[in-house]
């Protein structure tokens, strides 16, 4: 194929942050799109809507009324101070406390952060900052912390693995991604070894 | 693993010892000596992709062809590749060993040797091998900074000169894939 070796053997970090971006967000608008019947009969011109796939929600909006927009629409309108993010409830001290407790205190399993962990986290962190309630960079070196943390049994993990199964319990896309051309071509590798000499035919 | 993968190809043309079994007419090019038979139990080295076929499939000879089985066209003799010495040195230590001047094919004709014999002992080591040079493969992939070569240490240019073509390539995958990680972070 034509396509670059690394970019087919799995996924690059920019594809999976699009993938995630796709994600509902719950936003509170500051500008309202919702019209109503009088606008409309006062004035025609006003039957302008935003064209999206989906738009429910998007030409339903009332200014500070929370609604889920996607992640990459919720960032875009944040950058036009269109809107302010809730931060979703795992991203806050107190829950990352817990789930870092509970990473140091199970050596062998992770805590059940989102799937999208990484990629949200760091999205949030760059676009909009001042929405959050704890301090930011306390809350960056939380996650530099459960990363890294999570890095280290990855890797502690990757010794043990063997033709037939890998247990991928709570870690994130990026992480699995992460992890994927070194763990795809050694247990690939094993298989075929285990089955060159246990030939069933 | 495909149709034209070099190493693939590369792995086929090794060579191997193998002792005929028959007396061939005109095959006496193979050891230097053309438009002669070759004779009975001479010992050559003949390519893998050659002795693989000639060691499963036999002929009827005229001598004892009361013999069900037939006898196949040349018998492979045990190289250097799988002697017990290497085997050992695998076991003992198989992070330091240089692989690469073993063979750079290793992985491969040891996969094919153990398909040829079933040689669940060779397959268990090949494994426990890989399982533990590929922990040194993956420490040395993630550790190399992402700009490029430049920061790359003297300690670790040496161990890549020890690794087999397979290893080079999981080696190239997750550190090309490390490098994209680290840049993506570094964005954000």
């Amino acid at each position: 194929m034509a396509l670059p070796r690394d970019l087919s053997i799995g996924f690059s970090p920019q594809e999976i942050q699009f993938l995630i971006e796709n994600e509902p967000t719950r936003i509170m608008p500051r500008i309202t799109t919702r019209k109503t019947k009088k606008q409309l009969a006062k004035d025609p011109g006003a039957q302008w809507s935003l064209i999206t796939c989906d738009d429910s929600t998007v030409n339903n909006m009332v200014a500070m009324n929370s609604c889920e927009v996607t992640l990459w629409l919720a960032l875009l309108l944040k950058q036009q101070g269109k809107c302010n993010v809730v931060v979703p409830s795992w991203l806050t001290l107190q829950q990352l406390e817990k789930y870092l407790d509970f990473e140091l205190k199970n050596p062998s399993r992770f805590s059940n952060l989102p799937w999208n962990w990484l990629v949200v986290s760091s999205l949030l962190f760059a676009r909009c900052s001042d929405d959050f309630q704890d301090p930011v960079h306390l809350l960056r070196s939380k996650v530099q912390d459960l990363r890294e943390v999570r890095l280290g049994k990855v890797n502690k993990g990757l010794q043990y693995l063997n033709e037939s199964h890998l247990q991928l319990e709570n870690l994130s896309l990026m992480e699995i991604n992460e992890m994927r051309p070194y763990a795809c071509g050694i247990m690939d590798k094993l298989r075929t070894i285990h089955d060159s000499s246990n030939d069933t035919t | 693993m495909g149709y034209y993968d070099i190493d693939d190809i590369l792995a086929d043309g090794t060579r191997f010892p193998c002792r005929f079994n028959y007396d061939v007419p005109g095959l006496g090019y193979l050891e230097g000596n053309p438009g002669r038979p070759i004779s009975k139990n001479a010992k050559l080295e003949l390519p893998l992709w050659m002795v693989h076929l000639l060691a499963v499939v036999g002929a009827q000879s005229n001598e004892d062809s009361r013999v069900e089985e037939p006898l196949p066209f040349v018998e492979l003799l045990p190289p250097d590749l799988f002697a017990p010495r290497v085997l050992n040195a695998i076991k003992s230590g198989a992070t330091s060993l240089d692989l690469h001047s073993i063979s750079p094919h290793f992985y491969t004709l040891a996969e094919k040797w153990a398909t040829l014999f079933s040689d669940k002992e060779l397959s268990q080591v090949l494994k426990d091998m890989l399982l533990e040079r590929g922990q040194e493969i993956n420490n040395h992939a993630i550790s190399v900074s992402m700009f490029s070569n430049c920061n790359q240490t003297n300690d670790s240019a040496v161990f890549l000169q020890t690794l087999d073509e397979f290893e080079k390539t999981i080696y190239r995958d997750t550190n090309v894939n490390c490098k994209e990680m680290k840049k993506w972070l570094v964005l954000k």
